[in-house]
Parts: structure tokens; C-alpha cells; sequence
């Protein structure tokens, strides 16, 4: 075995890990969790913004129909005067 | 010490295989990642392993086997997944500085970071024949490949650490 050998053994001797690293939580379990959670909190955003969209949708298409109603009553009250007026 | 139930009927005290085998495999996981957070991760699940499996180990023997490969292949597996490590080839790799090896407390770490950006096979192989004294016939079972190939894995890692300690006067050659 050559001095490089050696080097080799000595820098890769073993050592010992922390003396609780067997009670700690396990980062590769909560992460997941967190990213999961995380990811569970968009959706769910993401379906109340469309729910209040489609909301908002309908009640401005509510609004152009009363308008639009409102703009057809005032012409037919205007013809009715017309007609009114010929006939006297 | 562990927190774990030992009452497991099949002789093996598995508080104390954890005290014999956690440097074991800790280092194992330590050397081949780099990281020693990581490190005690794969540890922690190498020995959940264990304890899942306490009713298969039969002896002694038979367990500092089963946590070796276990613990080789969990570290292969969490490298895999680890993309953030960048392996870089020894070429790519900043020059160390010159000095004396045989006074240098920096070739220690020096070798670590090299062996550390072998690709994966070569850098357990490394591990496992420095760190744990093994021979290769016995790295090629753990492993699952040809000694033929456990050989070369060495012979082209040792060459290549040689020569690109030597080429900064590192070493002999």
C-alpha cells in the first residue's frame, strides 16, 4: 500500500454521527408534507378565485341585460307617444 | 438511546447493533454525499430499515452485512435523487493547492472533495475498499458487479487522484 493508499485511509476513516440523530425529525418526511400542503393551499385558491370570477361574470352579464331592457323600454314608451300622437 | 421498541423476540438488540454500525453507516453515507445532515438522514432510514426488518437478521455478521449493503445502496438512491449535487470531473475541479502531503492538514480534505466528485460507482467503490477495508471480491457482492470491474473502478480512481495531486506537487507519484 502506497502513501496514497494510506492518505486515502486516514481521510475516509469513519466518523460518528450526532449522538441524537436517531430521535430528530426526519426532514425528508416533513418537507414532502410542506410542499404538499403548500401546493393544496393554491388549488384551493385557485378554486375560490374562479368561483368569485364566474360570480363576477354573471352579474355583469345581469347588468347588461337590465340595460339592455331598460334601452328597449324606452324606445317602446317613446313609439307607444308616436303612435299615440297619429292617432289623435 | 433510540427511542425505538426492542422487544422484538428475535435476539438481536437493536440499541445495540445502532451503537456498533451508526459510524459505519453514517460514514458511508457521509463520504459518498458530502453532506452530513443528509448523511444522518439515510442513517435514520438505514436504521428504520433495520428495525422493520429486525425478525430476518439471523447474527452479528449477518446485520453488519445487511446495514453495509443497505446503507450503500439507500446513499446510491439519495444521490440519484439529489440533483442539486453537481458532479463535476477531476479535471473541472479547482487545483489544490501545493504544499507538503506529509504536513499538509489540507490533503485530508482534499481527497474527500476529489473522491467526492468521482461518479457514483467508482466513489463507492473508493469508499467502500478505504473506508471499510473491504477487498474487492467482497465490494463486487455488495455492489452487484463484476471484481473484473470493482478492480478497474480502483486502479483508474487511484490514477486519476495521483495524477492530479501530482501535477501540483502533491505527493509522489
Amino acid at each position: 500500500m502506497d502513501w496514497l493508499e494510506q492518505e486515502l485511509r486516514e481521510a475516509l476513516r469513519r466518523q460518528e454521527p450526532s449522538p441524537d440523530f436517531l430521535e430528530r425529525p426526519r426532514r425528508a418526511h416533513v418537507l414532502p408534507m410542506r410542499r404538499w400542503m403548500a401546493a393544496a393551499a393554491v388549488v384551493l385558491a385557485a378554486i375560490g378565485a374562479g368561483g368569485a370570477m364566474r360570480e363576477y361574470q354573471g352579474h355583469v352579464a345581469k347588468e347588461r341585460v337590465l340595460l339592455a331592457v331598460r334601452i328597449a323600454g324606452g324606445k317602446m314608451n317613446r313609439i307607444q307617444a308616436q303612435v299615440r300622437g297619429v292617432a289623435q | 438511546m433510540t427511542g425505538f421498541a426492542d422487544a422484538t423476540g428475535t435476539g438481536c438488540d437493536f440499541d445495540a447493533l445502532v451503537r456498533e454500525h451508526q459510524a459505519m453507516v453514517f460514514s458511508v453515507a457521509l463520504h459518498f454525499l458530502r453532506d452530513r445532515a443528509l448523511a444522518e438522514e439515510v442513517a435514520q432510514e438505514v436504521f428504520l430499515s433495520l428495525h422493520r426488518n429486525l425478525g430476518a437478521i439471523q447474527s452479528a455478521s449477518h446485520a453488519r452485512h445487511w446495514l453495509r449493503k443497505v446503507a450503500v445502496q439507500r446513499a446510491i438512491d439519495e444521490g440519484r435523487r439529489r440533483k442539486r449535487q453537481a458532479v463535476v470531473s477531476l479535471s473541472e475541479l479547482a487545483e489544490p493547492a501545493a504544499g507538503d502531503p506529509q504536513g499538509d492538514p489540507m490533503l485530508g480534505e482534499t481527497l474527500r472533495r476529489l473522491v467526492g466528485t468521482l461518479p457514483e460507482a467508482p466513489r463507492m467503490v473508493m469508499i467502500l475498499r478505504y473506508q471499510e477495508d473491504l477487498d474487492p471480491s467482497d465490494i463486487a457482492e455488495l455492489m452487484n458487479m463484476p471484481v473484473s470491474t470493482v478492480k478497474s473502478h480502483l486502479q483508474r480512481s487511484l490514477a486519476l487522484l495521483r495524477q492530479k495531486l501530482a501535477r501540483r506537487g502533491l505527493g509522489e507519484i
